[in-house]
């Protein structure tokens, strides 16, 4: 079977006009447009037991292991989530105002993420310091990489390679 | 009193014979080895059989005492109960410290066993050897644990004649029955690379011949790891109450962490058999997922983390510390010690290269693996050195987990269609552009029916992305080779990705879009939320051999009632709740029955959550074993089995095609299971 030679001037296939730069200019528009709307737009009224829930999982259960007040079926965080509930009905307190609330009156025991201050400042610290480590490290290897790519192979080098696909070829 | 003694007496005498065999196993094969002595080490099969043997014969001791209720032994004194059903009695093995350790024990030596068989005619080789002995020893470490600080079969004290039970938690849903077995057929199984990683690096055969020898098994092992998580957020959800499917707990975090390290090194092993590059990198990642099975036990099971899931307090701890500690410094030890032989002969020439993808995959899962471990720690380091307590809980994972996760996605939708080697701008616009407007219908369509939220959004056009790559790489593999396009490590491998994103997709939606709302009402009375109706039919009351508790019917829609209960269990007195959950393609409703109701009352506290897309986490899962099965099955064969690894791929007789990209050869664009040997 012989195959037509096509000439050079023939127009692109439709598939491959549309993989050009304006369909992916417009696909990155679209993108674009669809996060922004998406992002700006209200959510809605929130109904005071999402709220509830929202709170609740902000808040770790004074006596449970590892729970928050949301998880825990423990009395006292139904306690903690009937007065966060009372303080949501009010009206009047933002979320962190609850929780802070919370803290003063059930203790540092509720606190269920750790400060972005002093020692425990640490525990966020790290996993921005061990991605940073990774970029750069990354950056180095593929650096050195590509300077190992670009040596010149030399004429022996290239005579060691034939030698040992000669060697292979005729093991076969 | 008589099967008492019987009980006992041959639950430590199994124990004793198995921690003989494994100790005559380990020391017979090392001396074959030393000695070259071929018959000597061909024997070692018999004494991996004994250990299996003993193994199986003290945990099929520990549950006829269970179902005995041989009150003598203390164990069952601790979570056996004359009132236990059946089938919770027999899983009441594994619901405390020492019945766990016994399930890590016979897994581990069913592992050991099928190693020296599937290896049988090749038992005098070295690295077989030596793999067998690594087993051997953590055999011996098991056993003294279970004749030790584990010892299921201690004697209690006299006159006993009922327990408490399993806790309530472990005996509310029949999921007891499979997620803890099969999450330690994972974790247990990791074993077995570890094994032959530890034996890769004695014997100096560090090229990539034992990682074809033990592929399966990873792939074995992370499929029950996998299996395992789901299973564990399916319970949660169906038992807990509290309507979520994970909740960085300590012990959930503690299954996760090998589960990352693994999935890194399922990923990176394929740049070492094509290109011979990684080695050090793969060794260590095997290294660390077995290493982290044993911290995560010691975590869990010490005592020093409290965790709803912890079910156990022992005097463990020290062992399995000092046992990470061994194994680390013995790995860390033996690859200094093969540095030399370990340097890679290759380079990556470029970061838009599959290699480089995978990198970036490692790099990515081995920090997010770094993450839940330290946030998993980290309480425990700020009470050693400040002597004061702090929590570090979910909120903190999930600010955290977000970042890698949208990176994931990316990366799971342009590292599949990358070839090896190099990519041009021109082959990524040519392969990306459909999958990318995959993308695009995926952040679309959501948008379309209201939601909102960069995060989310962004997720599921990521989603929707990798989604499309993935199947790109399955339609090409399928219209090439047909049905046989599925199976293979590469095209199963690509249904495991699906099933990762509906997973992905599932989660985001569940948390991002749930709704909840408390619904007091009183019998007879309808109320309306989140578009559905809810009428309460009646408040009941229940009782059982072991629980007591309250129940109530609520019509969903005015058709089928789901009943929200909560259980008291007598023998702990501690309120269970147990949701009742109405199923959909696109919403759960989920119910449970806020505390305070009695029998007889005519108002009841509901709670309900509208929670989206959670069946799909399901299917999702579903995907991800179906995939990694498809995984295990051989691909197509190009190779002489005596070619290297990194050996030119042979031309084959396709004709070239219109849209083959100018940067890439043929073998570029098919999947990988074809290039790579088997």
């Amino acid at each position: 079977m012989t195959t037509a030679a096509v000439p050079a001037s023939a127009p692109k296939p439709l598939n491959r006009r549309l993989k050009g730069w304006p369909g992916w200019v417009l696909l990155l528009g679209v993108v674009v447009v669809a996060l922004l709307i998406g992002s700006t737009r209200s959510t809605g009224p929130l109904t005071d037991a999402d709220r509830l829930d929202g709170i609740a999982q902000r808040i770790a259960c004074p006596e449970c292991d590892g729970e928050s007040v949301y998880e825990s079926q423990s009395p006292a965080a139904a306690n903690i989530r009937i007065q966060v509930a009372s303080l949501i009905k009010q009206g009047t307190y933002s979320d962190d105002q609850i929780i802070a609330y919370v803290q003063t009156n059930f203790g540092t025991k509720t606190q269920l993420v750790p400060k972005a201050t002093g020692f425990d400042a640490i525990v966020w610290a790290l996993p921005v310091f061990a991605g940073v480590c990774a970029i750069g490290g990354l950056t180095v290897a593929f650096r050195r990489w590509k300077l190992a790519a670009d040596t010149v192979p030399t004429e022996q080098d290239r005579t060691l390679v034939d030698d040992a696909l000669r060697e292979q070829d005729d093991g076969r | 009193m008589l099967a008492a003694t019987v009980n006992g007496t041959l639950g430590h005498s199994v124990l004793l014979i198995g921690l003989v065999c494994a100790t005559f196993g380990a020391l017979a094969t090392v001396y074959g080895i030393r000695t070259g002595d071929g018959r000597l080490l061909r024997s070692t099969q018999r004494y991996a059989f004994g250990v299996a043997g003993a193994g199986i014969a003290a945990f099929a001791v520990m549950e006829r005492a269970l179902i005995q209720r041989d009150f003598s032994l203390k164990y069952v004194q601790q979570v056996g109960s004359a009132d236990t059903p059946f089938i919770f009695n027999i899983t009441a093995i594994w619901s405390a410290l020492e019945g766990s350790i016994l399930l890590w024990l016979v897994i581990l030596v069913g592992y050991t066993a099928v190693i020296a068989r599937r290896f049988r005619k090749r038992l005098d080789d070295p690295l077989v050897a030596w793999a067998l002995v690594v087993m051997f020893v953590v055999c011996i470490f098991f056993f003294v644990l279970t004749l030790g600080p584990a010892d299921a079969f201690k004697a209690g004290p006299l006159g006993v004649t009922s327990g408490l039970g399993p806790n309530p938690l472990l005996q509310n849903h029949i999921l007891v029955l499979f997620h803890p077995p099969i999450l330690y057929l994972g974790y247990v199984g990791m074993t077995v690379p570890f094994a032959f990683a530890i034996a890769a690096l004695i014997t100096g055969r560090v090229g990539e011949r034992w990682l074809t020898e033990t592929r399966r098994f990873a792939l074995f092992a992370w499929g029950f790891l996998t299996i395992g998580i789901i299973l564990g957020g399916w319970w949660s959800y169906e038992v807990l109450g509290w309507s979520g499917v994970w909740g960085w707990d300590p012990v959930e975090n503690a299954s996760l962490l090998p589960w990352l390290t693994g999935t890194a090194y399922i990923h990176s092993v394929l740049v070492q058999e094509r290109r011979g590059m990684l080695r050090v990198w793969n060794l260590t990642l095997l290294v660390s997922t077995f290493a982290l099975t044993i911290l995560g036990t010691f975590l869990t099971r010490s005592g020093v983390i409290k965790s709803v899931h912890a079910f156990s307090n022992g005097s463990i701890g020290p062992y399995l510390l000092g046992f990470f500690g061994v194994i680390a410094v013995v790995s860390l030890g033996l690859i200094a010690w093969r540095g030399d032989r370990l340097r890679s002969p290759g380079a990556i020439d470029s970061p838009m290269s599959r290699e480089g993808a995978f990198l970036a995959n490692n790099v990515l899962f081995t920090i997010f693996a770094f993450v839940v471990l330290l946030g998993t720690v980290f309480p425990l380091i700020v009470e050693a050195l400040q002597n004061r307590t702090i929590k570090v809980g979910s909120p903190y994972f999930e600010s955290l987990s977000v970042p890698f996760g949208l990176i994931l996605l990316f990366l799971m939708a342009v590292a599949p269609v990358l070839p090896w080697r190099k990519a041009s701008a021109e082959l990524l616009r040519e392969r990306l552009f459909w999958p990318a407007w995959g993308g695009v219908i995926a952040l679309v369509v959501p948008l379309a029916f209201g939601a909102t939220g960069f995060a989310a959004l962004l997720a599921f056009g990521l989603g929707g992305f990798a989604a499309g790559a993935a199947s790109r790489q399955l339609i090409l593999a399928t219209r090439r080779q047909g049905l046989r396009g599925l199976i293979g490590r590469a095209n199963g491998g690509m249904v495991v990705h699906i099933g990762v994103i509906i997973v992905a997709v599932a989660l985001v939606a569940s948390t991002t879009y749930t709704h909840s709302s408390t619904l007091a009402m009183q019998v007879g009375q309808v109320k309306r939320y989140g578009g559905h109706t809810f009428e309460l039919v009646e408040v009941q009351g229940f009782t059982t051999a072991r629980s007591n508790g309250v129940r109530v019917q609520i019509k969903v829609d005015g058709g089928q009632a789901y009943a929200p209960a909560i259980t008291t269990f007598t023998n702990f007195g501690s309120n269970i709740p147990t949701p009742s959950v109405r199923n959909g393609v696109l919403n759960d409703i989920y119910l449970t029955l806020d505390p305070g109701s009695k029998p007889g009352d005519t108002t009841a506290s509901i709670k309900v959550f509208i929670k989206p897309l959670i069946i799909w986490l399901w299917i999702g899962g579903g995907l991800m074993v179906l995939g990694t099965a498809l995984s295990g099955f051989p691909g197509k064969r190009r190779r002489l089995p005596t070619d290297p690894t990194s050996a030119l791929i042979p031309s084959t007789d396709r004709p070239p095609r219109d849209d083959d990209a100018p940067a890439s050869t043929a073998s570029d664009e098919r999947p990988s299971e074809e290039i790579v040997s088997v």
